[in-house]
C-alpha cells in the first residue's frame, strides 16, 4: 500500500471506517475483541515485517521465537512468583543476544544465496527451535494469572475486558519506536539504505553485515519482549509459534513487503473479520481460515497487478 | 526386493514406512526442481488419506480404487490451489503451503458430520485384511511408479522447463516457455502421488483423524530425506529415505518428545554446510578426482 | 505438454512483404518516479538491420524487455505483423516469432551448451526433443560452436554470447533482438560476430540491435534510432545520425 496514491488510500479507509462503525453497532462486541487482536498481531508481525524488509529474509522461526520469550517469562515467573511482566526487559535482551548468535552463525550464511535455502533454512531453525521447547517443557500448554489480566469495562449492557487493550498500545508503541529508528537514527537510516540498495549501502561505506546483525537481533528483541505480553493472555505450548509466522507474513504481504504502517491497517481488517467469526456461534471454528483466505486473495490481486504494472 | 516373503513381520512394516517416506521425499523434490518448496506435504498425504478413508467407508468402494480417490482429490485440491497461487512463486507459494496442514486439518475437525469431527474415523477392516506382506507389495508398487514419474521428469522435456525455470525464470519466458502451465502442472502430479500415499496408509492402519493423518512428520522428514540424500535427482532422495527413514522409527522410539528435533537439525546443518546434499557431496568429490 | 499456440508460417509467409515486422507506438515505460522510455515511436521493416544507440541509461534494454514482455509498458502499443501484442504474455510473443538476448549474458547452469539452446527450439517452436536436438546441433555449427556437451562454467565469454544468439535462434524468430553482443569481445571476435548476424539476417530474420561499439553499427546497419533519457531524439542512416548536433549533445553529456 505503500505506492498507494493518497486518492487510492481513502478508498480503502473510508469504506474500512464505514464498515467498523456499523459492525460496532450491530455487534459492539466483536469489534472491541477485533482490535484487541488486531493490535497483537500487528505487535508480532512488525519485527517480521522489519526482517523481511532490511534484510530481505523471511524468517519462519519468528513465531518461534516470540514463543521462546514467553517460556522464558514463564520460568521467570514460576520461579520468583513475581510477574511475568517484569520480564519483559531480561527477554528481550535475551533475543537480542540470542539473535546476534543465530545471525552470525546461520543467517549471515544465506544472506545472498537463493530463496530457497533461506525459506528452507529458517524452516529448520523453527523445528529447532519448536522441539527442542517440546524437549524441555513438553508439549502441555502453560500459562500464568494474574489479577489485572481480567479487569473489565462496562458501557451500557456490554462487559469487555480492557487488559487486551495493551496489545494494542504495544504496537503502536512498536510501530513509532521502528519508524523513528528508522528514519531518525543513524543506524536506522543506514538500516533503510542497506534494505533498499544494499550495494548502493556498501560502496557509501555502510557495514551491511553489521546492520542485518543488528536488525535481525532488534527484531527477535522484539519478537521476545510481545512474546511476554502474550503470555499473560495466552496458553503458550512449544507449537504456538508457527500460525503466528504465518499470520505475520500474510499481514506484511498484504501490507507490501517492508511497509510498516500498512500492517497496522491491515491487521485491522483480518483482526476484525477474525473476531467476527469467531464470536459467532455456528461457525467459530472456521476463524482460522481468514488468514489463508486473505494471503490467497492478496497473491490473486498481486499477480494481476503484476501484470497490468 | 523379494525379501518380505523371508523377512519378518517387524522388517516388512519398517520396510513400508521407509517406502512411504521414499515416495512422499521423491514428490517434494519434484517440485523442487521448479524452484517451488512445498510445506504442505502433509496437507496433501491428509487429504488422500481422509478422501479414500471417506469413499471407502460411505460409498463401499473397494480400497484399492478409493486410494485412487485419494490421489484425485488430492490433485484436485492443489490445482484450485496452484491455478490461484503459483502465479507468485517463490516465498508467497512457500508460505501458502506452510499454512495449507492446518486449514485441511482444520475443515476436517469443523465437519464432524463428513469426517468424524476431531476424533476421526474408524475404517471396519484394513487394506488386504492387515496383510503386511501385500500391504508391502502395494506401496512398493507405488514407489516404483514414483520413481519413474521422478524418471520421467529427468529425462523428458519436462526436464528442459523445470532445470530453466529454478535457474532463470526470465530466459524461460523468453524462450516460449509457459512458466505457469509448468509450475501447476508439476504441484498437481507431485500433490497426487502425496494423495495416494496417504491415501494407502489411511487403509493401511484403517483410521484417519486430525492429529495422526495431518501430522507434520510427513512433511518434515522428507524435507530433511532429500537435503540430506541431495536435490534435484531421484537417487538423491531416494538415499535420504533410505537413511533416515531406516532410523526413524529408532529415533520415534528412543525420544518420543523431540525427535523431530533431528530433521531440523538435519535441514539447517545441510543448508549451512552442504546445500548439494550428502550425496551431491559425494558425486562432486568423486568427479573433482577423476 | 506441447502448446497448439506456435507460429502459424502460412500467415507470416504472406504478411512478409515491404510492410513493418514490428510497430513500436508512442511507448512509454516508468519505474515509480523515472521514466525509462517516454513516447517513443518506431517502425522494423522486414529483412533489415535496425541499430539503437544510446549512452548508457538511455532506456534501450528497457525498449527491448519491452518488446520481449518481460514488464508490460506504461503506455502505448506494440504491433507485431500487425497485430496487437501489447497484452500478450512473453511466451507468447517468443511463438510469434519474437527473439532476444540478454545484455548480460543469463546460460542456464543447471543445463550445458546443447541443451540451452534446445530451451528455445522445445518452447518456442514446439519442437520435439529429437527435432530440438538436431536442430539445435545444425545452430550450433552455424554460429562455430563445437563440444556441445560443456558445462556452462568451461565455456569462454564468446562461447556463452553466441550461446545466446544460438538459443534466440533456436526458436526461429522473425526478429531478434540483440542487446549489446559484442561488449566484451576483441577485435578478431568482433569481426566473427558481424558475420554471423551478417548471415542470420540473410537467412531472412529482421534484427534490430543495440551496440556501443559505431563500427559495428557502421557496417551492420541500413539505419539506426537514438535514445537518450527515454526520448527518441533523431533516426536516420548511421552517416547522417552521427552528424545531428542533439546526438553529439547526447554523447557528450555521457563524458562529462
Ligand atoms: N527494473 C528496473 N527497475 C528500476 N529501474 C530500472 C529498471 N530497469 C531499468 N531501469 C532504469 O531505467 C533506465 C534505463 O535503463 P536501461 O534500459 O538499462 O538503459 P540502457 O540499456 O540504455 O543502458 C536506467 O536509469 C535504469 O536505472
Ligand atoms: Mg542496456
Amino acid at each position: 500500500m505503500s505506492a498507494l496514491p493518497r486518492s487510492r488510500r481513502y478508498q480503502i479507509a473510508v469504506p474500512l471506517a464505514l464498515f467498523i462503525v456499523v459492525l460496532a453497532w450491530w455487534h459492539p462486541y466483536a469489534v472491541i475483541e477485533g482490535v484487541q487482536r488486531a493490535g497483537l498481531y500487528a505487535a508480532i508481525a512488525l519485527p517480521m515485517a522489519l526482517i523481511l524488509g532490511i534484510v530481505g529474509i523471511v524468517n519462519l522461526a519468528h513465531g518461534d521465537f516470540l514463543m521462546l520469550g514467553a517460556y522464558l517469562a514463564y520460568w521467570f515467573a514460576v520461579h520468583t512468583q513475581g510477574d511475568p511482566l517484569v520480564a519483559i526487559l531480561p527477554a528481550a535482551l535475551g533475543l537480542f543476544l540470542l539473535g546476534a548468535v543465530v545471525y552470525r552463525a546461520t543467517i549471515k550464511h544465506v544472506i545472498g544465496s537463493s530463496e530457497l535455502s533461506q525459506l528452507l533454512l529458517t524452516f529448520g531453525l523453527a523445528i529447532v527451535l519448536q522441539q527442542t521447547a517440546t524437549l524441555l517443557w513438553t508439549s502441555q500448554p502453560v500459562s500464568i494469572n494474574t489479577e489485572y489480566t481480567s479487569t473489565s469495562a462496562t458501557i451500557g449492557s456490554l462487559t469487555f475486558g480492557t487488559y487486551g487493550f495493551v496489545y494494542v498500545a504495544a504496537a503502536v508503541i512498536e510501530f513509532a519506536g521502528l519508524t523513528f529508528f528508522l528514519q531518525r537514527t543513524r543506524l536506522g537510516q543506514a538500516a533503510s539504505a542497506s534494505g533498499q540498495n544494499p550495494v548502493g549501502a556498501r560502496i557509501v561505506g555502510i557495514n551491511v553485515d553489521r546492520v542485518y546483525l543488528i536488525v535481525f537481533s532488534i527484531s527477535l528483541a522484539l519478537a521476545g519482549a510481545v512474546g511476554v505480553l502474550f503470555l499473560t493472555r495466552h496458553a503458550v505450548f512449544p507449537l504456538v509459534g508457527g500460525g503466528l509466522t504465518f499470520k505475520s507474513f500474510c499481514l506484511a504481504a498484504m501490507a507490501g513487503l517492508g511497509n510498516l504502517r500498512g500492517i497496522l491497517w491491515c491487521s485491522l481488517i483480518l483482526g476484525l473479520a477474525e473476531s467476527l467469526v469467531s464470536t459467532s456461534k455456528e461457525y467459530a471454528g472456521w476463524a482460522d481460515l481468514i488468514f489463508f483466505v486473505a494471503i490467497v486473495a492478496v497473491i490473486l490481486v498481486q499477480s494481476h497487478r503484476r501484470q497490468v504494472t | 526386493m523379494a525379501f518380505p516373503l523371508y523377512a519378518g513381520v517387524y522388517l516388512q512394516h519398517t520396510a513400508t514406512i521407509i517406502l512411504t517416506y521414499l515416495c512422499l521425499a521423491l514428490s517434494w523434490d519434484m517440485l523442487v526442481r521448479t524452484g517451488q518448496i512445498s510445506f504442505g506435504v502433509a496437507g496433501f498425504f491428509g487429504i488422500g488419506a481422509y478422501s479414500a478413508a471417506l469413499t471407502a467407508l460411505n460409498l463401499k468402494l473397494d480400497p484399492l480404487l478409493s486410494i485412487a480417490v485419494g490421489g484425485l482429490a488430492a490433485m484436485a485440491a492443489a490445482l484450485v490451489l496452484g491455478l490461484t497461487t503459483l502465479q507468485l512463486r517463490g516465498m508467497y507459494f512457500a508460505i501458502t503451503t506452510l499454512a495449507l496442514t492446518e486449514i485441511f486439518r482444520v475443515i476436517v475437525r469443523n465437519l464432524p458430520g463428513l469426517t468424524g469431527g476431531p476424533e476421526g474415523t474408524v475404517l471396519p477392516s484394513a487394506i488386504f485384511d492387515g496383510d503386511p506382506t501385500k500391504t508391502y507389495w502395494l506401496l512398493l508398487a507405488i514407489a516404483l511408479v514414483t520413481i519413474a514419474i521422478s524418471e520421467a521428469f529427468q529425462r523428458t522435456r519436462v526436464y528442459f522447463a523445470i532445470t530453466s525455470i529454478r535457474h532463470d525464470e526470465m530466459v524461460a519466458r523468453s524462450s516460449g516457455l509457459d512458466i505457469f502451465k509448468y509450475a501447476v502442472f508439476v504441484f498437481a502430479v507431485t500433490s497426487a502421488i502425496q494423495g495416494i500415499v496417504g491415501a494407502s496408509f489411511a487403509q493401511q492402519y484403517a483410521f484417519v483423524s486430525p492429529e495422526g493423518t495431518f501430522d507434520i512428520d510427513f512433511t518434515l522428514l522428507p524435507i530433511a530425506m532429500c537435503l540430506l540424500g541431495g536435490m534435484h535427482s531421484t537417487l538423491g532422495p531416494i538415499i535420504g529415505a533410505l537413511v533416515l527413514g531406516s532410523v526413524a522409527e529408532y529415533l520415534k522410539l528412543q525420544l518420543p518428545y523431540g525427535h523431530l528435533l533431528v530433521y531440523g537439525a538435519v535441514i539447517t546443518l545441510v543448508i549451512l554446510l552442504m546445500p548439494q546434499g550428502v550425496a551431491g557431496k559425494m558425486k562432486e568429490q568423486f568427479v573433482r578426482e577423476q | 505438454m506441447r502448446s497448439i499456440e506456435h507460429q502459424d508460417p502460412t500467415m507470416t509467409n504472406q504478411m512478409a512483404g515491404e510492410m513493418a515486422v514490428l510497430e513500436i507506438d508512442s511507448l512509454v515505460r516508468r519505474f515509480g518516479g523515472l521514466a525509462a522510455l517516454r513516447q517513443v515511436s518506431f517502425a522494423v521493416n522486414a529483412h533489415e538491420v535496425l541499430g539503437i544507440i544510446g549512452p548508457n541509461g538511455a532506456g534501450k534494454t528497457t525498449l527491448i524487455n519491452v518488446i520481449g514482455g518481460i514488464y508490460p509498458p506504461t503506455s502505448g502499443r506494440i504491433l507485431f505483423q500487425g497485430r496487437d501484442i501489447t497484452e500478450l504474455p512473453a511466451h507468447l510473443r517468443c511463438r510469434l516469432g519474437i527473439a532476444r538476448t540478454f545484455q548480460i549474458v543469463r546460460p542456464v547452469q543447471g543445463l550445458n551448451l546443447l541443451q540451452n539452446i534446445m530451451v528455445g527450439s522445445l518452447f518456442g517452436r514446439g519442437a520435439s526433443l529429437k527435432e530440438a536436438r538436431s536442430q539445435s546441433l545444425g545452430i550450433c555449427q552455424f554460429m562455430g560452436l563445437s563440444r556441445v556437451d560443456r558445462a556452462i562454467a568451461k565455456l569462454t565469454v564468446l562461447e556463452i554470447k553466441k550461446m545466446e544468439i544460438a538459443r534466440a535462434l533456436s526458436t526461429q524468430p522473425r526478429i531478434l533482438l540483440l542487446d549489446e553482443v559484442m561488449a566484451g569481445l576483441n577485435v578478431d571476435e568482433t569481426r566473427e560476430m558481424i558475420d554471423l548476424v551478417r548471415q542470420v539476417c540473410a537467412q531472412g530474420v529482421t534484427v534490430c540491435i543495440i551496440e556501443h561499439v559505431m563500427s559495428v553499427i557502421r557496417e551492420l546497419t541500413e539505419r539506426v534510432i537514438v535514445l537518450d533519457h527515454g526520448e527518441k531524439i533523431a533516426q536516420g542512416p548511421y552517416e547522417e545520425v552521427s552528424r545531428d548536433p542533439r546526438v553529439i549533445g547526447a554523447y557528450l553529456g555521457e563524458e562529462e
